[in-house]
């Protein structure tokens, strides 16, 4: 029955490939077999969406970006580029529902211009102009992204996720790389590895494992300038998994002394008042993860030997497993991530020794495996809720990859190998905007 | 203070114990007293009459219990003994972890020199000593318990750290590749506690001994093979403080 629901995606994604107005598809899309996704579609259920602009650099650029960014936001079918705008006639676009147009209308040639048109009414839904001396920065590359995610906004109701990037650990280095696979940049280079990035609710601090000479602290770091501090008390012993509170108040990490591992919880706003929430002895708690309104947390737990799913309230009672476990048929469980509408939790599993990415349905407790190829860890939750990241070696060599949950569609975000433990960002054009 | 107060106890309770030293149905109980009493002699008290059984019923049951008060008080005063010692363990332990928070925080704020700093120092031991002191231990697959074959690998290390009071020592858990990254830290974090136990239950000063992981970071062999994993799957030994 998953082989038949298998093939009727692998169908459907083949003729999405096949369908000839995929734009933006490049090297970085591939059809890849092993994902179990139970729900499908047929190319054209999705709105067409025509990203059109005159023939100049800066345009094609935006164009080609917007048009890319749509595309990853798995809401469009993206319609082949037509030709310039002059040439455009909005009725005759039938392919399209919507229209993009890229051009510099009623900026006085100083910005370019954004709008997004409904076809049917010719009506302008959205509006957006981007300073054009800003060009080829990284801010104007994010405010390209900002765009799109509006343009996503205004179509479907809620925003894309263009305007976002990811965390990763790759050959000790700490890494960030755009949402759309561009952009990567290094944020920590030290002899030593740095490990399981975690991002602030506004996008402008992290946290992460430093690995120094006599401890793994838990470091702070603000993006934008680099400042770091030490959180208090993991100085000592090992400090792992760091996870802000969906507030940004509160850190939740797991602390290791010589009597096992326990989740603790330190107030980052007052700078103090760490707190103990799980009291496993000889046993590991950790990989905490807070539920959207920050009254819960799921974490791994091995107090029953195997490290398995456990749920717990924020401050550290009604502690109980979480899913069905058959006690030495369920595999080894990790890498819990709660999902931004609360919902759901991805972790990873082994299955027959190998971790595969699962997402289990709180309301049901239903537990859905999405991977099935190679090694499949570390998942992590884009902020729509219905994009997954983790670490692959699908394609050979550890990158990570993104899955739509809604459509199965994968997409390779990294390559080089060697990447893991991935933190997607929250929408970081809100928080930009907000420091604006 | 303490040592007064202990004083006063010891006499009181050797006076209400009088009367054992004419029983000779009661050499027992007074035998074990004096075992007590280390090297301190009796008072000399006056014996108590003996009149009836129940009298002498009496008497066994007061020096019981005054054997037993004797035996809760000896066993207060080694209890003190104790905590004095682990008060002076733990002051010296908290000096270590104030002087390591500080390298850690120190550390962090200059990312660049991380990785440069070496990790051990010179013993000052022989080469045979220095070499059975860092021989790894190693570990059963997701197990953190001490194999048969580490246990004497264990030993050899604590004659040499019972011989050479000077040396401290870290010992670094690892993992083998499998199993979660972050998991596999905790891991190799029960690995050198279990290590370090063995050590200090069997006389090494706790402080001596500071405990990091590694997780699967740092394989000793980069194959992916059964062989591989069963070699990165360790505890190793470095010593942090040398001596001579």
């Amino acid at each position: 029955m998953v082989r038949g629901a298998w093939d009727v995606a692998r169908v459907a994604l083949v003729a999405l490939l096949a369908w000839p107005s995929v734009v933006g598809a490049q090297d970085t899309v591939r059809v890849e077999s092993g994902v179990r996704i139970g729900i499908t579609y047929t190319p054209g259920s999705r709105p067409g969406i025509a990203v059109v602009a005159p023939a100049a650099a800066v345009f094609d650029s935006v164009r080609a970006m917007v048009a890319r960014d749509l595309d990853y936001s798995d809401r469009f079918e993206v319609v082949e580029r037509l030709p310039d705008t002059a040439a455009l006639r909005l009725g005759a676009v039938r392919a399209a529902t919507y229209v993009v147009m890229v051009d510099t209308a009623g900026t006085g040639a100083s910005a370019v211009a954004l709008r997004l048109i409904e076809v049917a009414t010719n009506r302008s839904l959205m509006r957006r102009q981007l300073p054009l001396q800003a060009v080829g920065t990284t801010a104007w590359r994010g405010a390209v992204h900002a765009a799109s995610d509006e343009i996503v906004r205004a179509a479907m109701g809620t925003p894309g996720i263009a305007a976002t990037s990811l965390l990763f650990v790759q050959g000790g280095r700490l890494m960030r790389i755009d949402a759309d696979g561009a952009n990567g940049t290094v944020v920590r280079s030290a002899g030593r590895p740095a490990l399981s990035p975690a991002w602030s609710p506004d996008g402008r601090w992290i946290a992460y494992t430093a690995f120094v000479r006599s401890g793994q602290p838990i470091v702070l770091q603000e993006l934008a300038t680099g400042r770091r501090a030490v959180v208090p008390t993991t100085e000592y012993g090992l400090n792992i998994t760091p996870e802000f509170s969906p507030d940004g108040r509160r850190l939740a990490f797991a602390h290791g002394t010589e009597a096992g591992t326990d989740v603790y919880v330190y107030d980052v706003e007052r700078g103090c008042c760490v707190q103990r929430l799980t009291a496993g002895r000889f046993s590991d708690n950790l990989s905490p993860t807070w539920s959207p309104d920050g009254q819960r947390l799921a974490f791994i737990s091995s107090r029953a030997r195997s490290p398995q799913l456990y749920v717990m309230a924020a401050d550290g009672t009604g502690q109980e497993v979480l899913g069905r476990f058959d006690f030495g048929a369920t595999g080894p469980t990790a890498g819990p991530a709660w999902s931004p509408d609360g919902q759901a939790i991805a972790f990873q599993r082994d299955v027959d020794g190998t971790p595969q990415v699962f997402v289990l349905d709180l309301a049901t407790r239903a537990v859905r495996q999405i991977t099935g190829s190679g090694r499949n860890e570390d998942p992590t939750w884009a902020p729509d809720g219905r994009h997954l990241a983790f670490a692959s070696t699908r394609g050979g060599a550890r990158d990570l990859w993104v899955v739509d949950l809604e459509t199965g569609r994968l997409r390779q975000l990294t390559s080089g190998g060697g990447a893991r433990l991935p933190a997607w960002s929250p929408r970081l054009s809100l928080s930009e905007e907000h420091r604006e | 203070m303490t040592l007064t107060w202990l004083h006063d106890r010891f006499s009181s309770a050797r006076w209400r114990l009088g009367p054992c030293t004419l029983a000779p149905w009661l050499l027992g109980v007074c035998t074990l007293v004096l075992v007590g009493c280390g090297g301190n002699p009796p008072p000399a008290t006056p014996p108590a009459p003996l009149a009836t059984d129940s009298l002498r019923a009496q008497q066994v049951a007061d020096s019981v219990a005054a054997a037993a008060r004797r035996d809760s008080v000896l066993a207060a005063a080694r209890r003190d003994s104790a905590v004095a010692r682990s008060r002076a363990d733990s002051i010296v332990r908290a000096e270590r972890e104030r002087a390591r928070a500080d390298s850690v925080r120190a550390e962090v704020l200059r990312d660049a020199a991380e990785g440069t700093a070496p990790d051990s120092v010179p013993s000052g031991l022989d080469a045979a000593r220095a070499a059975a002191l860092a021989r790894p231990i190693h570990f059963d697959l997701d197990r953190a318990d001490l194999t048969a074959e580490a246990t004497p690998l264990l030993d050899e290390k604590l004659a040499i750290l019972r011989a050479n009071p000077w040396l401290e020592i870290q010992i670094e858990g690892h993992c083998d590749e499998r199993g979660p990254d972050e998991y596999n830290l905790a891991l190799g974090n029960r690995r050198a506690a279990a290590a370090k136990r063995y050590l200090v239950e069997h006389g090494v000063a706790e402080v001596r001994i500071a405990i990091i992981s590694y997780g699967e970071e740092r394989p000793v062999d980069p194959e992916h093979t059964e062989d591989a994993w069963a070699k990165n799957r360790r505890a190793e030994f470095v010593v942090t403080r040398g001596g001579r």
